[in-house]
């Protein structure tokens, strides 16, 4: 696991990763809109459709809720209760902070590594999806994912021992 | 074990993100079990096995990109057109916009904020008071999540495991009777000012139709389809997205090319948020169930719990609580699971449940003092929070009614299904 606990700010890495994940977001998510219209078009229109498109679109499913999901984790605004932290003081809250972050952060990199060990066994099997391709491939996008949310929260940790760190956001959505 | 969920527990008040407590949960569980951790990520690539799910982020992209339109305000032209003569027609325009709009993009925050702001200012000149305005535009916002093609329902359906098309038939009536509730509550409460809004004009009528043409469209095709059951859910949802994008980006041309990648981003980092709670859940689900929490759970209430109808009290309070401090997405991955066995044993229909659930959770985002809708219209309105509260209780305690009514009438919410 990556673990080098640089400040996320507006540097050129930080852009860089911001347009690479809006890029493949948004890949994803036209291929899905073009995928999922064409389907309706063939149904109604010819009564068919492709075998192998809803298999495809439900891993497209996947990969844009994987990839969602470390957008989200660099914008912090993953689904969260927040009732008690706005309550404390400052430097309380810069404490649990610190707190909740690595324990994200700890459970996400046990999520990659149990990810990472359930695609080499599914690698192993030889298990396929689509026909002949193989079923690890589009499976790596977990530990992939988490292991960058892993890095995100470890990465984010920093801002909170600056001065001004900025509010929370608000929690839902 | 009671220790690591309190341990759980106070790091989700302390804000962790939930993706990380329930996935905790999920591998201490398992762990403890001696079942092999990959069971979890096995149970989150489920995502990838769920066909319905394409739904969710189709039509979350679809609802930003109405948001980023000025869909809002063509639909209040006209609706205002349509109904705004009648006596209180300004009151109802607001509950039917609001309702619609909180259909099709399924943030009621972001109903306050699109369409709020564009009544509260026409209902004041309208002659109805400050106050009345600010609890009905608070209100208003949480109307419509029982309506198609509601991500609530949807997500209930999916955890559930019931039609999706039926819920949607079942949250008809329901619907309607919290829009009409509240719209009878606007009428007596102005029955002093009954001045209408504008004379009614057939010329107005045209211009606001003229001027929504291409979306007017739209909720026929979708909810048409719907509920004529034409289209299934995921193809309602990729219908409804490509009309969306032809409609808002090459004709109307108010959403640009150049903001197209920050929407794709804002709805994606939500529908990534929703699916990973979700898919984590799936595994959290399944250790409870290996660990009978749910018998253990039916045998704690029916010790105390004798009939139907104090448990469904009880229901309402829990979810109220719930609702209030949980985002309805997580609360649905949380708690329906727990709660769908319990309720079968009082013998509640999971539809009705679907419908009383995501009824009552709308009420909880209104809940002083921290539903999170008090906190958006404060915000919009820049009003204290305060007199937001108070401005909103009347509604609150119609939508409480009418939430009443939805749970004890099972009638209301099953009488349209078809056996």
């Amino acid at each position: 696991m990556e673990s080098r606990p640089e400040v996320a700010g507006s540097g050129p890495a930080e852009r860089l990763g911001r347009r690479v994940e809006n890029a493949l977001l948004g890949i994803v998510l036209f291929a899905m809109i073009g995928l999922s219209a064409y389907q309706v078009l063939l149904r109604s229109v010819f009564g068919g459709g492709l075998a192998w498109a809803d298999e495809a679109l439900r891993l497209l499913v996947l990969w844009s809720a994987m990839l969602g999901a470390v957008a989200a984790s660099r914008d912090n605004v993953h689904l969260r209760i927040d009732l008690l932290s706005r309550f404390l003081p400052t430097n309380w809250r810069r404490a649990t902070a610190v707190v909740v972050d690595l324990f994200a952060a700890g459970v996400s990199a046990i999520l990659a590594w149990y990810s990472w060990r359930f695609v080499a066994e599914t690698r192993e099997f030889g298990d396929q999806v689509l026909g002949t391709w193989p079923a690890w491939g589009f499976q790596a996008i977990l530990p992939v994912a988490f292991t960058l949310i892993a890095y995100r929260y470890l990465a984010g940790l920093p801002r909170h021992f600056r001065p001004s760190s900025p509010p929370a956001g608000l929690d839902a959505a | 074990m009671i220790l690591t969920s309190l341990a759980l527990v106070l790091l989700a008040v302390l804000g962790a993100p939930l993706f990380a407590i329930i996935g905790a949960g999920a591998l201490l569980g398992f762990a403890r079990t001696g079942v092999d951790l990959t069971a979890v990520p096995i149970e989150i690539f489920g995502i990838a096995e769920t066909p319905i799910l394409l739904a969710i982020p189709l039509f979350t992209f679809a609802g930003f990109v109405l948001s980023e339109s000025r869909a809002a305000a063509r639909l209040v032209r006209l609706s205002a057109a349509l109904i705004g003569w009648l006596p209180g027609g300004l009151a109802m325009v607001a509950v039917a916009t609001c309702s619609l709009f909180t259909a099709f993009t399924g943030g009621s925050g972001v109903t306050i904020i699109a369409i709020g702001a564009l009544l509260f200012p026409a209902l004041v000149q309208a002659g109805y008071s400050e106050r009345f305005t600010l609890g009905l535009v608070t209100s208003s916002g949480s109307l419509g999540l029982l309506f198609a093609p509601s991500l609530p329902l949807i997500i209930y359906g999916i955890i559930a495991e019931v039609s999706i098309d039926s819920l949607f038939l079942a949250g008809i009536v329901p619907g309607v009777l919290m829009m009409l509730a509240l719209a009878a509550f606007c009428l007596w409460r102005n029955r002093e000012n009954r001045r209408p809004m504008a004379e009614f004009s057939w010329q107005e009528v045209r211009g606001a139709i003229r001027e929504s043409i291409w979306e007017l469209p739209l909720p026929v095709v979708v909810l048409g389809g719907i509920y004529s059951g034409y289209f299934a859910v995921s193809e309602a949802a990729a219908v409804t997205v490509v009309y969306v994008l032809v409609v808002e980006l090459l004709i109307y041309r108010e959403v640009s090319w150049r903001r197209l990648p920050a929407i794709v981003r804002e709805s994606m980092v939500l529908v990534g948020g929703i699916l990973l709670i979700l898919g984590i859940s799936l595994a959290s689900t399944n250790y409870m169930i290996d660990a009978q929490v749910p018998q253990q759970l039916i045998e704690l209430v029916t010790r105390y719990v004798t009939d139907q109808t104090s448990f469904l009290l009880l229901l309402i309070a829990f979810l109220l609580l719930i609702g209030c401090i949980l985002h309805i997405f997580s609360a649905l991955v949380l708690v329906v699971p727990l709660m769908l066995p319990v309720a079968a044993k009082y013998g509640v229909d999971p539809i009705h449940l679907g419908i009383i659930f995501v009824a009552t959770m709308e009420l909880g985002y209104l809940l002083p003092p921290i539903g999170l809708n008090l906190y958006i219209s404060s915000y919009r309105f820049n009003k204290p929070v305060l007199e937001v509260c108070l401005a909103t209780l009347p509604f609150i305690l119609i939508l409480f009614v009418a939430v009443l009514l939805i749970t004890f009438i099972p009638a209301l919410s099953l009488a349209l299904l078809p056996n």
